[in-house]
């Protein structure tokens, strides 16, 4: 089931900067659907297009059947919004936070006290409950901006870059969270600069550049449609600065043997990477880059 | 409707509860208009320092509409629950309601010590603090509207800080407020310029239907026009300027 249709996008802001320029896509029911690019690429703007929280200038959009432009309240008591670089109250606690968003959120004193500890179990918040937010580490800061978008029990959840400043442990937290509540059906759209997180979440994901989409697809498909392949890197096996190691692709199972050979005879470590989504993501950025310059 | 204004309230609560939480620093916030009054008290006779005891009252209500600006600023651009309440069913009528009563809330206490240290000092009919009261609401409204339009045009924290505080000497500290006008007398260009401030009417008004001061009647009938067009149109300015869906 469709629950987000994007149908040749655009976006021009009124002081006459594009955004975003026939972009389209759709993304299914229980997906997590990850928009990559660099900064000021247009990832955060089409996230809020999505998200009711920007017009858009031209094409059409809708979520769960509405259009953003034209139904937007129909769409609104579905979804939340983890927006980028928001800070929680510092002189509250997570436990205000989360419990007055129950609130206004429309929940009862007694359902949102009940939510407000669910949510706060669920991304190990509850033990720093009584805390000032100025006293949290940034990575419980933002695990305290996430429960504040987790208490709407969305169907479709926008997360603008949510993991940023949290601990590895904090990260897989969040993934694994993620991962459970696609598993409820919950449609999750994030953008991200960590690839890493991409190609461990995304169903599929969307590459953009200055406002077009570069590539679209799986995480496999990105490796593959770019050509990149597994990078195998020879380097001094004392590790003690003789010569810089260095990065080869070889291309067939042949060239692989020769390698390994090689690596043998000069009595150096061969390593063998796989590609990467970093490894895709540079070559396709990289080459709307080149494709634009020339 | 009913879970509209309870919206509102969780919102207007939500902004106000750091204060709430702090009572030092509310009693602080909340006496903050009524601080001159002492020295006037000290320094003048009492009925100057019953003007001033409304025009504080006046100013109190002023000060909170436009510190709502900074509501607007740091609910948008720092902490972006904005952005997190539009993408909900929350309604911007609600929005907007709920962070310009969440000033209010903190004001309240003031205001109330200072309407019975009033009516201690000057007996009063039940209209004239009524009348006190409207004058002082409807100042509020508009300047609820300039802080709107300032908090949704305001693009860094230090302005958002900034221009309230500036905006609330011009308005709340100069002009005879907590003085009387005719204090101005001699200086027809200042009290010319003086009627030109939303609060100098507010506290004419005020002082007015308090029974301070006489005024003639056609200049009771320009004081509430002038609230009434000034809150229009600050009305049209904070709706052309705030936006709870961006252009």
């Amino acid at each position: 089931m469709e629950v987000v249709r994007v149908e040749g996008l655009g976006k021009t802001y009124p002081g006459g900067t594009k955004a975003l320029e026939d972009v389209s896509f759709s993304i299914d029911k229980g997906e997590i659907f990850c928009l990559l690019g660099r900064n000021g690429a247009g990832k955060t703007t089409l996230l809020r297009i999505l998200a009711t929280q920007l017009r858009p200038t031209l094409g059409r959009a809708s979520v769960l059947g509405h259009d953003v432009l034209a139904d937007p309240k129909s769409i609104r008591p579905h979804i939340a919004v983890v927006p980028q670089e928001a800070r929680p109250q510092m002189l509250l606690s997570p436990y205000d936070h989360v419990f007055y968003m129950c609130l206004i959120r429309g929940r009862t004193r007694a359902d949102a006290r009940e939510r407000t500890r669910k949510v706060m179990d669920e991304l190990g918040l509850w033990e720093h409950r009584d805390k000032l937010a100025a006293d949290l580490s940034g990575g419980l800061r933002q695990r305290l901006i996430i429960a504040m978008a987790m208490v709407a029990d969305p169907e479709v959840l926008f997360l603008d870059e949510p993991t940023i400043g949290l601990d590895p442990l904090g990260r897989r937290s969040v993934w694994s969270m993620l991962r459970a509540l696609t598993k409820k059906g919950v449609t999750i759209l994030l953008t991200t600069h960590y690839l890493d997180e991409a190609e461990i979440l995304a169903d599929h994901l969307l590459i953009v550049d200055k406002g077009r989409t570069v590539f679209l697809g799986t995480v496999e498909e990105a490796k593959g449609d770019t050509g990149v392949g597994m990078r195998v890197i020879i380097e001094s096996a004392a590790g003690n600065g003789a010569g810089p190691p260095e990065v080869l692709e070889p291309r067939s199972a042949e060239e692989i043997l020769s390698i390994v050979e090689r690596g043998l005879r000069e009595r150096r470590k061969v390593t063998f990477k796989p590609a990467s989504l970093e490894d895709a993501f540079i070559k396709i950025v990289g080459g709307s880059i080149e494709s634009e310059n020339t | 409707m009913k879970a509209r204004i309870r919206e509102a309230l969780y919102i207007g609560l939500f902004d106000a509860l750091p204060l709430l939480r702090d009572p030092m620093l509310l009693v602080v916030i909340s006496l903050f208009s009524f601080l001159p009054v002492i020295f006037i008290f000290v320094f003048a006779d009492q009925a100057s320092a019953v003007q001033s005891l409304i025009g504080a009252i006046v100013l109190t209500f002023s000060f909170t509409g436009l510190f709502a600006s900074q509501s607007v600023y740091f609910n948008k651009q720092w902490f972006r629950f904005q952005d997190m309440f539009v993408a909900s069913k929350v309604s911007p009528a609600s929005y907007a309601l709920g962070l310009s009563v969440s000033g209010l809330v903190v004001a309240l206490p003031g205001v109330l010590v200072a309407l019975v240290l009033l009516l201690l000092s000057k007996s009063a009919t039940a209209a004239g603090v009524v009348l006190l009261l409207g004058t002082s609401v409807l100042l509020w409204i508009g300047l609820v509207f300039v802080g709107f339009a300032i908090g949704a045009t305001t693009k860094n924290a230090r302005r958002a800080n900034s221009i309230p505080q500036v905006l609330s000497i011009a308005l709340g500290f100069l002009p005879p407020v907590y003085y009387p006008l005719e204090r101005l007398h001699d200086i027809p260009i200042a009290q010319a310029v003086a009627m030109l401030i939303p609060t100098t009417h507010a506290a004419q008004l005020a002082k007015y239907y308090f029974g301070l001061i006489s005024i003639p009647a056609w200049q009771v009938w320009v004081g509430w026009i002038y609230l009434l067009g000034f809150a229009a149109l600050m009305g049209f300015l904070a709706s052309r300027r705030a936006h709870w869906v961006d252009p």
